[in-house]
């Protein structure tokens, strides 16, 4: 970690991320264990001016962008699940519960989260809600902005403010939940969260259908499996390179995950049978895609319109030595490099379109994009200022300028 | 017409009603507010229920000439359409395609799509389809100021603050809505409707549970009370439902064709053993349409009763409904009003509708009591004082019951940040009062 002008601003690194290892001795952690320790560490870090890095249970991916902040707000310590009634199908936990303690929770009442965000299973549900963050769920039920109907949130002066409640539906007043979701900590520390949760399906399979050898006829793959009768959870293109390390084969699959009464999901996984050549594979295979996640490298992830989608895998298919994987219905392609391959170097992204969004999960500094849409930049400027006027709350994690003020 | 909204017992006069044809039109017109500093309220088709839509002394905006749907693009499943598109419009134009817009609010053959993104509109489906929120892609939006932006993408994400989600719901308060980018959702294959009769409403709302606990999510799942039930069949909307129930469940389950008859026959099950006297599924579409227009014209048939109608709108946890509507019964008695029941049940968001003579001024003063003492019961049971219909101004009253003031405050800031002055929909949504305690706390800390 580097000074505020430095050229050779370092990612903090996962390592120094995680609960124990403090590898940095300049940086001073501290511990909340409420959320009145979180509004009074913010209020003393904006009387001081003081910017705060917030860390959770410190698996967040790094997005290639440097954090510039001398001190770390640890909440890591605001576990445990506030309310639960399953006939409501919500949930009620602090920020730093694991994903993995809620999986336990809902499973015992045969029901379950679906946030399925890429890494490790002890990322929290903050992290999760904080980055928006979704894997191959997020094509169909999956999507934090849906998933979440109230949040508590501490603003950059310390003031606690709570979005939304604990019902599944409701309009009352400005919209605070979304304005969490996604915003990264920048607009707030979050603290707590209300979730919508699912009964568990009577059936739930998982199938990998072979692509097409032809490459040139993807297209038409893609557009029979969008018009044929299925309505799977999640439905994920995997490259040979990816399939092969969850164990699928070596060639290109289509790992499909059917859900929903035993008839409707034999009758689905007939349709994909007449597509393809199709085998059945464990479920644990989504756990294994999201978990093995490198923890080096390159990750990115392209997206555009779902039927652009074609144009994007035969591109990532041009980049030798990657792991790659596409959600068919959203139009992202993701993206693996092994450390090596950089952007700045060889870029191994040149096979896209300029147009093509690239987010970048986790590389180094410098290496991030998070373009702003035309327009609205200054008014993500001026939402920024309304709730933490100072910017004391991960400055710089949006890719914004570390330079530009106090 | 310009004078109210779908919400009785409120008149106010706009200064000047604007009725523009054009998006440059539009922007045209907000920038000539802008420069003389004149407030302004947005409208749709005006039949929002929380006099969100009512100009009190400034200009009103009527969007309802910008009725153009841009494009429907198959392939992606969206649609880009103009503010003052009808609801029910875009999905018939979707159809062709096999799609269909889902947010389906009863008002759907008149209101329009800007209208339900400023009031996050649900509907019957939005059980299983998700509200307004969940189908907004993207939006090109003229602030109060004048600058057009454009929130959110549909091609490809926007990494950043999700300004379509804090837009959308933002009761005209935030700008307005020169064009909308709509995810369309595919027609499912196959539908069932079901009819399942109870002689208690307590029974009615224990299926209610028991059908979400086991893992169906159907696309529906209403609830009518007697009173309902009795003002649709007396009307010409009379539907066959059983005028001698405590309460009917209207349960629609859709997707692919093959494995729904296994849904419909759990769905029945389920009721039954939940001691439905009969459970009915609709023979063919026009049995289906029969059900439902029963459902969806339930408050015009209250309207008969007398003539003015509270259309209320709150929510409450599904597991407190039996408690609730138990409660919501005796304020009927005590506050002797009429309170007939009729609501999306699946994810407990009420709407008890009172029939009464606004000219009675006993009647009127007993009827806002009831109103008050059955939203007190929805936010003592953990519940919101409205799940679609919006605060406005009807429920001003009611935020600082919900939020704390901290939180009132946080969102008098989010409305500064798109309009500084509050010029848009001025006076609605957050009470003025909370604005003005947040700025005072403001001047405090930055003195310190």
């Amino acid at each position: 970690m580097r000074d505020r002008d430095g050229t050779e601003l370092e990612l903090q690194t996962r390592d120094m991320m995680d609960r124990e290892g403090v590898p940095d001795g300049t940086t001073v952690t501290m511990k909340a264990r409420s959320e009145r320790d979180v509004r009074e560490i913010i209020r003393e870090a904006h009387d001081g001016a003081a910017p705060l890095r917030i860390v959770g249970s410190g698996t967040w991916l790094r997005g290639g962008h440097p954090v510039d902040a001398g001190r770390r707000l640890d909440v890591s310590g605001l576990t445990g699940i506030v309310e639960y009634v399953p006939g409501d199908l919500t949930l009620t936990a602090r920020a730093g519960t694991s994903l993995a303690e809620l999986g336990d929770a809902t499973a015992a009442h045969h029901q379950w989260l679906p946030l399925d965000p890429f890494g490790d299973p002890r990322g929290s549900l903050g992290a999760t809600l904080a980055t928006a963050s979704c894997g191959p769920l997020g094509s169909s039920i999956g999507q934090p902005r849906d998933l979440t109907v109230g949040l508590t949130f501490v603003t950059g002066e310390g003031q606690a403010v709570q979005g939304g409640g604990r019902v599944v539906k409701n309009v009352a007043g400005f919209d605070l939940v979304r304005l969490g979701i996604g915003a990264w900590g920048t607009l707030g520390v979050l603290t707590e969260a209300t979730v919508r949760l699912r009964a568990r399906p009577e059936a739930d399979e998982t199938l990998a259908l072979a692509l097409p050898a032809e490459p040139d006829r993807l297209a038409d793959f893609l557009t029979s499996l969008r018009q044929a009768a299925i309505d799977p959870l999640c439905a994920e293109l995997l490259n040979g390179a990816l399939a092969t390390r969850l164990s699928l084969g070596d060639g290109e699959v289509l790992l499909v995950r059917l859900a929903g009464n035993p008839v409707a999901v034999h009758h689905q996984r007939d349709v994909l049978a007449r597509l393809g050549d199709l085998n059945e594979a464990p479920g644990t295979t989504w756990t294994k895609l999201r978990e093995s996640d490198p923890r080096d490298g390159l990750v990115v992830r392209m997206s555009r319109k779902p039927s652009e989608l074609p144009r994007l895998w035969a591109a990532a298919r041009t980049i030798t030595s990657v792991e790659a994987h596409a959600t068919v219905t959203r139009g992202i392609v993701r993206l693996r490099i092994p450390d090596g391959l950089t952007i700045a170097d060889a870029d191994p992204l040149a096979a896209f379109d300029e147009d093509d969004a690239r987010i970048i999960e986790q590389g180094r500094a410098g290496d991030g994009v998070m373009p702003s849409p035309a327009g609205v930049g200054e008014l993500a400027e001026r939402l920024r200022l309304a709730f933490d006027p100072l910017r004391i709350l991960n400055r710089g994690i949006l890719g914004e300028s570390l330079h530009d003020r106090g | 017409m310009y004078t109210a909204d779908g919400l009785p017992g409120y008149r106010r006069q706009p200064t000047l009603v604007v009725i523009p044809g054009t998006r440059d039109e539009v922007i045209d017109v907000v920038r000539l507010l802008a420069k003389h500093n004149v407030p302004f309220v947005p409208r749709g088709a005006g039949t929002g229920l929380s006099g969100g839509a009512l100009a009190d002394g400034v200009v009103l905006l009527a969007l309802h000439r910008l009725r153009r749907i841009l494009s429907i693009d198959p392939a992606n499943r969206v649609a880009v359409v103009e503010p003052g598109v009808v609801n029910t419009s875009l999905s018939r134009e979707a159809a062709p395609h096999g799609l269909h817009y889902a947010p389906d609010p009863s008002s759907q053959t008149a209101c329009t799509i800007g209208g339900n993104v400023a009031e996050n509109a649900g509907g019957p489906h939005c059980l299983k389809y998700g509200v307004t929120m969940n189908h907004v892609l993207a939006l090109t939006v003229v602030l109060p100021n004048g600058s057009v932006v454009s929130l959110g993408s549909a091609d490809g994400e926007r990494p950043g603050y999700d300004l379509v989600g804090v837009f959308v719901g933002s009761e005209g308060c935030f700008g307005v809505a020169l064009d909308v980018t709509v995810r369309l959702t595919r027609n499912p294959e196959a539908v069932r409707t079901l009819l399942a009769d109870f002689t208690s409403i307590d029974a009615a709302a224990q299926a209610v549970s028991a059908i979400v606990a086991a893992g169906i999510v159907p696309a529906a799942l209403e609830m009518m009370d007697r009173g309902t039930i009795r003002a649709v069949e007396a009307s010409i909307y009379a539907a066959g439902y059983p005028v001698d129930a405590a309460a009917v469940l209207l349960i629609e389950v859709d997707g692919l064709a093959t494995g729904l008859e296994h849904d419909v026959e759990l769905v029945d099950r389920i009721c039954s053993e939940q001691g439905a006297r009969s459970v009915r599924t609709a023979r063919d579409d026009a049995e289906r349409m029969r059900l439902w227009q029963g459902r969806k014209k339930a408050f015009g048939a209250m309207g008969r009763i007398a003539p003015h109608l509270v259309v209320q709108d709150a929510v409450v946890p599904r597991t407190r409904l039996p408690a609730v509507m138990a409660e919501i019964g005796r304020i009927a008695e005590r506050h002797r009003v009429n309170v007939c029941n009729v609501f999306h049940a699946g994810d407990g968001n009420l709407h008890p509708n009172i029939a009464y003579d606004a000219g009675d001024a006993d009647e009127a003063t007993r009827v806002g009591a009831a109103m008050r003492a059955i939203m007190q019961l929805c936010i003592d049971s953990g519940g919101s004082v409205t799940g679609e219909h919006g605060i406005g101004l009807d429920k001003l009253e009611y935020m600082p019951l919900i939020f704390p003031g901290d939180t009132l405050a946080a969102m008098c800031r989010l409305r500064e940040v798109f309009d500084p002055d509050r010029r848009a929909n001025p006076g609605k949504v957050v009470p003025l009062r909370a604005c003005r305690e947040w700025a005072g706390v403001r001047a405090v800390r930055g003195d310190a």
